[in-house]
């Protein structure tokens, strides 16, 4: 059976650079993949290019089999993607109801009506309340999201990502900035996703990537340097070189 | 045959006046991403001040060091007053901007009246050269001689100097530039200042060949935001490549097809936008 | 872009009235919509009964308001809700009146809805032509870049003065259409200055009725979202280029409305309606009405238009300097507009009366 997600010898440069560079990889349905590797490794760049936030300079993306390298953003959402931010990113002057409406609509039919109140849709607000209860956000439906806490924030973040229904969820450092309480909250809902969700993630906080994931691959350089169960990860001399930061592994990406 | 080539010297000349106002206007612009809408305006004063000045004093040159310091000033304080507190909110400088120039239209208005000025050419430079059967008028001669050489400074500077390499650098990112410890404030404002002059020094240069009304404004912005979207920002060579193209185009259109002459221009115009939105020779925007 | 504090007002607002609304009809829903919309009814029976009460130099003052009301109102659906600086929304207003003017003069087509009818498909054709090259220099989130979409729909408008002035046989070249009747309704009535001030009353209110539905509809929520973080609505599925697009015709369309109407008021259309001075007005209005309020635009286009009035009285001729200097200050000191102070004491007073 053909993964969900087939990566094959995606590059994007900037300049001379090569920011991401010959990558391939598969997510298969249903699994949990995490991505993990230094600063600067190119991480978020490789889901921009997943994404289509960004195009790339060679290689190809499938997604349910089709070729999707070009499609534009929205597109792909459509498909059945979805992203969170690791910077977050909602609609702050909106109300925490109005970031969830917004959010379910983006998929759903009806999005382009001029006529009836947005605010007004039943069905909509019905789906919105599911949605904040299961974040435990719908008290605060009329609060600002500017005014509300980071951690309360990222929840929204991860929230709106899981508003589109998608088969492919791809979280882009979802405990960014949270307290390990927080996190340990974050590493639980992800973990309570039902199989019908693909998770593709990006952390570096070693509870929630191995509270995760089935598969990992460390990205350094741009380029995959090692791929494999969380056990293999966890006794491979590569990771532990970079993560250590010893002197073989800054020579080794040269 | 002959007509073309006195055609193609007006054409040059006339691309040169617009690379002068275009180069200052892409300055602010593209250095300082403030946007200046009063710049038309900026070149209409100058041909105002440096035309008060020839008619009371009877010297050409003076009147352009007056014009261009008189405009170099107004930028200046425009900078000062208004823009320096609007940074990053670019529509908002924008209203301001065309409000202020319309202000000032009006004020000339007020104090010169309606009708427009022709400015005399200095005498130094008036005539023309006679090359066999043509007749190529010295100003528009001496317009060309002084646009390449202000060209070639400009140039020379953009790639040649620290100063250049300062601006470029700020261009691509203000806030490393600001922590290499390079007082890029003080940077700016000289560089809006001289942008400003620029447009003065423009408005006096063509005030010979253009002429001088107090609406002017509107219709040298509106070639100057051509040239630099054709050309692109970034490169001064791409603001003279936008300003030859802009400024023959117009020309020869207004000698050879006069009902078309103003859509030749527009057409580049947008035949630019939707194939190389960032300009022919300009830094990758889009 | 700058927070908006009264959006949360307003959304609290529409939040309001949205949720009385007959879809979401509950005991009392009659009622409750009644005392949302209570002064809107009062501000519209006022105007039904103004001819009665003023002098007809205050109407006719009245009538140019509303005009520009609709101009404004119609140019913030891209400024204040979706956040699109568009410095060509005259173009869309003058060229309307033209078409209208042009229609009338050189087409004969004088019955009123017809033409207004032509008028509306012709500027929306004209946004959809210019929409394309525009939104090509737009990029995501204009509030990065926003300079070149600026400089382009600020360089498309003076492009159709230039237009204008050179199409001398079909707009009079730069001394403008003139000759311009007042409408022809098809029906057993001649409309002169006082019944036209009630047409466009009409014409006005619907409008607006139309606008404000749209801006809290689906499609609505989806222009305040591309505002807010068009990134994000892209990655949420929503086709943001789609959505500028045809709320760039949509904006352009009901700004041709006005200019039509605007042609009708004054008999005379002249080059400089399409141009940068009247792009600028518009901003002024609403700037200073506050963009972040629906109803703001109405509130500046009934001040600005005023002391253009009493400018023409006093200082005739300096109008421009008075422009000038007013959109100095409001830039400087009232940017938020004066709308939203307005609105704030209104529903303190409110409050205040059924605390």
């Amino acid at each position: 059976m053909a993964a969900l997600l087939e990566v094959q010898n995606l590059s994007v440069h900037f300049g001379g650079l090569a920011a991401v560079d010959d990558v391939s990889f598969a997510v298969e349905e249903g699994e949990r993949l995490v991505l993990i590797g230094p600063n600067g490794a190119g991480k978020t760049t490789l889901f921009n290019l997943l994404t289509g936030q960004l195009k790339p300079s060679g290689g190809k993306v499938l997604f349910k089999g089709r070729d999707i390298t070009h499609k534009p953003v929205y597109a792909r959402t459509q498909l059945g993607m979805a992203r969170s931010f690791q910077i977050t990113s909602l609609f702050p002057n909106e109300s925490v109801l109005t970031n969830a409406l917004i959010g379910l609509q983006g998929v759903r039919a009806g999005r382009y009506r001029v006529w009836g109140a947005f605010t007004g849709d039943k069905a909509l607000r019905q789906e919105a309340q599911k949605l904040l209860e299961t974040i435990d956000l719908w008290d605060k439906r009329d609060e600002t999201v500017a005014s509300l806490a980071y951690g309360e924030q990222r929840k929204i973040e991860m929230g709106l990502s899981l508003a589109s229904g998608p088969d492919l969820l791809m979280l882009d450092e979802p405990s960014c900035g949270l307290t390990p309480t927080e996190s340990a909250d974050i590493t639980e809902r992800i973990r309570a996703l039902g199989r019908k969700i693909t998770v593709l993630m990006i952390a570096h906080d070693m509870d929630l990537v191995f509270g995760v994931a089935e598969r990992i691959i460390l990205l350094h350089f741009g380029a995959v340097s090692a791929e494999g169960t969380p056990d293999e990860i966890r006794a491979n001399q590569t990771v532990k070189d970079i993560y250590m930061g010893s002197h073989k592994a800054s020579t080794a990406g040269q | 045959m002959s007509t073309f080539t006195i055609t193609t010297l007006n054409g040059v000349s006339y691309a040169f006046i617009l690379f002068l106002l275009a180069a200052g206007f892409s300055l602010t612009f593209g250095v300082m991403g403030v946007l200046n809408l009063s710049h038309g305006a900026l070149y209409m004063m100058g041909a105002y001040f440096g035309l008060a000045i020839v008619s009371k004093l009877d010297t050409f040159w003076l009147g352009v060091v007056v014009a261009a310091i008189g405009t170099g000033l107004v930028g200046l304080g425009i900078y000062f007053f208004f823009l320096r507190h609007l940074y990053g909110k670019v529509p908002e400088q924008a209203v301001l901007t065309i409000g202020l120039s319309y202000a000032f239209a009006n004020v000339v208005l007020w104090i010169w009246g309606p009708f427009a000025k022709m400015g005399m050419t200095p005498s130094l430079f008036t005539g023309v050269v006679r090359v066999g059967d043509l007749a190529f008028p010295i100003y528009r001669l001496a317009i060309v001689g002084i646009g390449l050489a202000l060209l070639v400074v400009l140039w020379w500077m953009q790639d040649k100097t620290r100063v250049g390499a300062i601006i470029r650098a700020g261009m691509d990112n203000k806030e490393m530039t600001r922590s290499l410890g390079i007082n890029y404030g003080l940077v700016s404002t000289l560089v809006f200042l001289f942008g400003a002059a620029l447009a003065g020094f423009a408005g006096i240069l063509g005030a010979p060949i253009l002429g001088a009304y107090p609406s002017m404004g509107d219709a040298l912005l509106l070639l100057t935001l051509m040239v630099v979207v054709v050309g692109g920002t970034g490169y001064i060579q791409g603001t003279m490549l936008g300003a030859l193209i802009i400024g023959l185009l117009d020309t020869y259109g207004k000698a050879y097809v006069p009902q078309a002459a103003l859509f030749t221009s527009y057409v580049i115009f947008i035949v630019v936008l939707l194939v190389r939105p960032s300009g022919l020779i300009g830094r990758k925007v889009f | 872009m700058a927070t908006r504090p009264a959006d949360v007002l307003f959304g609290r607002l529409a939040r309001r009235s949205a949720s009385v609304s007959p879809a979401a009809a509950g005991k009392g829903g009659a009622a409750a919509m009644l005392k949302a919309w209570l002064p809107a009814i009062v501000i519209l029976v006022l105007m039904l009964l103004l001819p009665t009460f003023v002098p007809s130099y205050i109407q006719s003052l009245v009538t140019k308001m509303m005009i520009f009301a609709l101009f404004g109102v119609s140019m913030n659906i891209l400024w204040g809700f979706e956040g699109i600086p568009t410095f060509g929304h005259a173009a869309y207003f003058g060229f309307g009146g033209y078409a209208c003017g042009i229609l009338i003069v050189h087409g004969g087509i004088s019955n009123f809805w017809l033409n207004l009818l032509l008028v509306i498909v012709f500027t929306a054709l004209l946004g959809a032509g210019l929409g394309i090259p525009a939104f090509r220099v737009y990029g995501v989130g204009a509030s990065d870049n926003p300079i070149y979409f600026l400089l382009v729909t600020l360089a498309f408008g003076e492009l159709l003065v230039r237009v204008a002035i050179a199409a001398r046989s079909l707009t009079g070249g730069s001394t403008g259409l003139a000759g311009i009747p007042y409408p022809d309704l098809g029906l057993p009535i001649t409309i002169n200055s006082f019944s036209f001030y009630f047409l466009v009353l009409l014409i006005v209110v619907v409008c607006l009725f139309l606008v404000y539905r749209l801006v809290n509809s689906h499609y609505g929520y989806a222009l305040r979202g591309i505002h807010d973080n068009e990134r994000r609505m892209q990655a949420l599925g929503y086709n943001t280029w789609l959505y500028k697009y045809t709320s760039y015709i949509i904006a352009g369309a009901f700004g041709g409305i006005a200019g039509a109407l605007f042609a009708y008021f004054g008999g005379v259309m002249v080059p400089g309606n399409m141009g940068m001075a009247m792009t600028d007005i518009v901003f002024l209005i609403v700037i200073m009405g506050s963009a972040a309020w629906y109803f703001g635009p109405v509130i500046g286009a009934v001040v600005v238009v005023g002391v253009e009035y009493l400018s023409s009285v006093y200082v005739p001729d300096r109008w421009p300097l008075i422009m000038g200097t007013i959109i100095v200050v409001v830039i400087m000191v009232i940017p938020q507009g004066i709308g939203v102070m307005l609105l704030g004491l209104w529903r303190r007073l409110v409050r205040g009366r059924s605390a």
